[in-house]
C-alpha cells in the first residue's frame, strides 16, 4: 500500500532523512517513534506532499503510484493525510463550512453526489453523535479557541 | 514539482477569462460628440426635456467645476485624464420612458437577462424592485405600481425631475454640494440618469430597492446619480450592483449618491462594485470616482453602508455619514479588493454633529498581485457633539510580496466626552493556512477562497443575502490564483 524506498530528503542544504525505507500493508498500524529532530515529522511532511523539504534520493510508492509527484490535497482525496500536531486557525471561517468543503471535494473525486448543504448537515449531525461530538465545536471557526484536543479531533 | 510554473499558469488562465460580463450590447445609441463645454450641457439638458431650474443647477456646477483642480492627495497613481476626449451621453434611441416591457429594447432586455437581472418582474427571484440604467438612461424600473401603493416613488432620476420636481428641488445637491469636490462638480454639470427613492412617513419597503448600472458605450463616461429621501420613521434597503464591457481603454464612471434620513427614519445602502478592473498588464478598466453621503437628519434616525469593491482600474470612493441628528447612528462596512495592477483608495467620513452619536468603521482591504489598497477615514467629532462615540477596525490582508496595503485613519475630535477607538491588523494568508486545506483534499483555489471569505465574513454577514452570495463567489474569482 505504502512503500517507502531509501528517503533522502533535506531543507536548505540541511540533510534530514538519510535513507528511509518502509513498507506498510493493509490493515497494519505503524508507530514511528524517536528523538526529537530524528526526523518524524519531517518524513509525514514528505509523504503528505508538502513542499517545504527537497526530495534528493529514493522513492515512495502509494497505492501503486508515485506519491512525490502527487499534491497534498490529491493524496488527501485517496486518503493519506496528517493529523496535525499544531492546527493552525482560519478566523471567520466555520467548522461546518470547513468540513463541508473537503468532504465535497473528496465526494466529487471519488465520483459521488456533491452534497447540499441540507445533506451535510443530516450527515454531520448522525456522525457528531457517533463521536459524542458537542454542536457548539461545530459552529465555531476553524480551530479558532479550541484546546489543543480538540484541534486534532477534527 | 514544478510549482511556480503551475501557478502562473493558473494566475493566466484566471486572468484571462475572469471577467464574465465584459461583453458589449450593439443596440441603436444616440451619443454626442466628445467633449464638454456649456453647449454639451446644454445639449444634455435638452435631450432630458429638463426644465430651466435643473439647467441652471447643471450650468452653475460646470462653471465651478472649470475652476477646481484633479484631487491628487489619495494615495494612487491616475493618468493623465483629458476630459475633451469623453462622451458625456449616449442614450438609447426609444420611447421616452417605455412603459412596458414591449417597449425596451430586446438586444436590452438579453443584456440584462446575461447579467442576471431579468427585467420581467414574474422572472424575479424574490421581492426586488430593479432601475436598470444602461450608459446614460434608465431601461425600466420595475415594481413601480406595487410600490406606489404605499406612495413610495422609485423611479429613474430623470422621470422625477420631470414627475416630483419639487422633491428633487429641495433635496438635490443638499447632501453633496454642486462644488463639493472636482468629481461632484463634474457629475452635477452633466449627470444623465440614476435612480430616486422616497419613502413616506411611517413606511417599510416591502422589498428590496436596487439600481443596477451598466456601461456598454464605448469612450463614454457614466455619471449617475443617485437620491433618497427616507420620511419619518421610514424604512428602506437599498443595493446597488455595476458592470462594464472589456475594453482596452480606461472609462471613467464619477457618480454621486445622496440620502437623507429624518427623525426615526433607517437607510441601508449596499453596493456590490464590479466594473471591468482592466487586465492582467493594467490596461483599460474602469475609473471609478465616486462621491456618496448620507446625511442623519433626524434624530434616531441611522444609515448603514456595505459595500463589496472588487472592480475597477482605480476606485475613489468615501461613503461618509453625517450624524446631524441626536442620538443618530451610522455603520460603514467594507471589503474591498484589488489584483493584478488596481489601485483603490477608498474608506468613509463620519461627521459627529449631534449629542449622544455613534459610528462604527469596519474595512477589509485585501490585496493581490501588484496591487494597492489603501484605507482611508475620517472621524470627526465637533464642539457641540456630546458623548459621541466611534469604534473603527481597519483590517489589510495580503496576497504574495508584490502588493501594497496602505491605512490612513484621521481623527480630529474637539468634544472631551467623545470615546475613540481604532484597531488595525496587516496579515498574510500563511503556507500553514493552505497545506492545512490542502491535507483535507481541498484544492488551493479554493482554501483561499474559504480563507478570503472567512476574513471577510463579518462585513459579507451585513449584505441582504442574494448579494451576499454574489459578493463570496465574486471575491474568490477576484483572487484565483494570486497567492505566489
Amino acid at each position: 500500500m505504502l512503500k517507502i524506498k531509501n528517503l533522502h530528503a533535506e531543507i536548505e542544504g540541511k540533510k534530514i532523512l538519510k535513507g528511509i525505507n518502509l513498507d506498510v500493508k493493509p490493515g497494519e498500524i505503524h508507530a514511528i517513534m524517536g528523538p526529537n529532530g530524528s526526523g518524524k515529522s519531517t518524513l509525514a511532511s514528505v509523504l503528505t506532499g508538502r513542499n517545504l523539504f527537497t526530495v534528493t534520493k529514493g522513492e515512495v510508492e502509494f497505492l501503486g503510484q508515485n506519491l512525490l509527484e502527487m499534491e497534498p490535497e490529491e493524496l488527501a482525496r485517496k486518503g493519506l493525510f496528517l493529523s496535525f500536531q499544531y492546527p493552525v486557525e482560519i478566523p471567520g471561517v466555520s467548522m461546518t463550512n470547513f468540513m463541508k468543503t473537503a468532504v465535497n471535494q473528496i465526494r466529487k473525486y471519488q465520483g459521488k453526489k456533491v452534497l447540499s448543504s441540507a445533506d451535510f448537515l443530516k450527515f454531520l449531525r448522525e456522525r457528531k453523535s457517533l463521536i459524542e461530538l458537542d454542536t457548539s465545536l461545530t459552529n465555531r471557526s476553524v480551530n479558532e479557541g479550541f484546546s489543543g484536543g480538540e484541534k486534532k479531533e477534527k | 514539482m514544478n510549482d511556480k510554473a503551475k501557478q502562473n499558469k493558473i494566475i493566466r488562465d484566471v486572468t484571462e477569462n475572469e471577467y464574465k460580463y465584459g461583453f458589449t450590447t450593439k443596440v441603436d445609441q444616440d451619443t454626442i460628440p466628445k467633449g464638454l463645454n456649456e453647449d454639451v450641457v446644454r445639449t444634455i439638458s435638452e435631450k432630458k426635456q429638463e426644465p430651466e431650474w435643473m439647467l441652471d443647477f447643471r450650468l452653475k456646477a460646470y462653471r465651478k467645476w472649470k475652476t477646481m483642480k484633479m484631487p491628487d492627495w489619495a494615495h494612487l497613481n491616475i493618468p493623465e485624464i483629458d476630459y475633451q476626449e469623453i462622451v458625456y451621453y449616449a442614450g438609447y434611441k426609444k420611447k421616452e420612458t417605455p412603459s412596458s416591457l414591449d417597449d425596451v429594447d430586446p438586444e436590452i432586455r438579453d443584456t440584462f437577462n446575461k447579467l442576471g437581472i431579468p427585467l420581467e418582474e414574474q422572472k424575479q427571484l424574490t421581492g426586488i424592485a430593479v432601475d436598470a440604467v444602461m450608459d446614460s438612461s434608465s431601461v425600466k424600473t420595475t415594481f413601480q405600481e406595487k410600490l406606489a401603493e404605499q406612495g413610495i416613488i422609485f423611479c429613474a432620476f430623470s422621470e422625477a425631475v420631470l414627475k416630483h420636481p419639487d422633491l428633487v428641488k429641495k433635496y438635490m445637491g443638499s447632501v453633496v454640494p454642486t462644488g463639493d469636490n472636482f468629481f461632484a462638480a463634474l457629475n452635477s454639470a452633466v449627470f444623465s440618469d440614476g435612480s430616486f427613492c422616497y419613502i413616506p412617513k411611517g413606511v417599510r419597503t416591502p422589498m428590496e430597492l436596487s439600481t443596477y448600472f451598466r456601461i456598454n458605450a464605448a469612450n463614454t463616461g457614466q455619471f449617475e446619480r443617485t437620491l433618497i429621501v427616507a420620511e419619518e420613521g421610514s424604512y428602506v434597503s437599498y443595493l446597488e450592483g455595476c458592470t462594464a464591457p472589456q475594453r482596452d481603454e480606461n472609462q471613467l464612471h464619477a457618480a454621486i449618491v445622496e440620502i437623507i434620513a429624518k427623525d426615526d427614519a433607517e437607510v441601508k445602502y449596499s453596493t456590490v462594485q464590479n466594473w471591468y478592473p482592466g487586465n492582467k498588464d493594467g490596461k483599460g478598466g474602469i475609473y471609478n470616482f465616486v462621491t456618496k453621503r448620507g446625511l442623519c437628519q433626524g434624530d434616531n434616525s441611522k444609515i448603514s453602508w456595505a459595500q463589496v469593491e472588487t472592480g475597477s482600474a482605480i476606485t475613489w470612493k468615501y461613503p461618509s455619514t453625517i450624524l446631524k441628528g441626536d442620538n443618530s447612528v451610522s455603520e460603514f462596512y467594507s471589503v474591498a479588493v484589488t489584483n493584478n495592477h488596481q489601485q483603490a483608495d477608498t474608506g468613509t467620513k463620519m461627521i459627529h454633529l449631534g449629542k449622544n452619536t455613534r459610528s462604527t468603521i469596519i474595512t477589509k482591504g485585501i490585496s493581490a498581485g501588484y496591487s494597492n489598497n489603501s484605507y482611508r477615514g475620517l472621524v470627526k467629532v465637533v464642539k457641540n457633539a456630546q458623548n459621541a462615540r466611534n469604534f473603527s477596525q481597519c483590517d489589510s490582508l495580503l496576497l504574495g510580496d508584490k502588493c501594497g496595503a496602505h491605512t490612513f485613519p484621521y481623527i480630529h475630535s474637539d468634544n472631551d466626552t467623545a470615546v475613540l477607538e481604532h484597531e488595525a491588523t496587516t496579515s498574510k494568508i500563511s503556507e500553514d493556512q493552505i497545506y492545512y486545506c490542502k491535507q483535507r483534499g481541498i484544492s488551493e483555489e479554493d482554501a483561499i477562497g474559504l480563507i478570503v471569505n472567512g476574513y471577510a465574513k463579518e462585513v459579507i454577514n451585513k449584505l441582504p443575502l442574494e448579494f451576499a452570495v454574489e459578493a463570496q463567489k465574486l471575491l474568490q474569482i477576484t483572487l484565483e490564483g494570486s497567492v505566489g
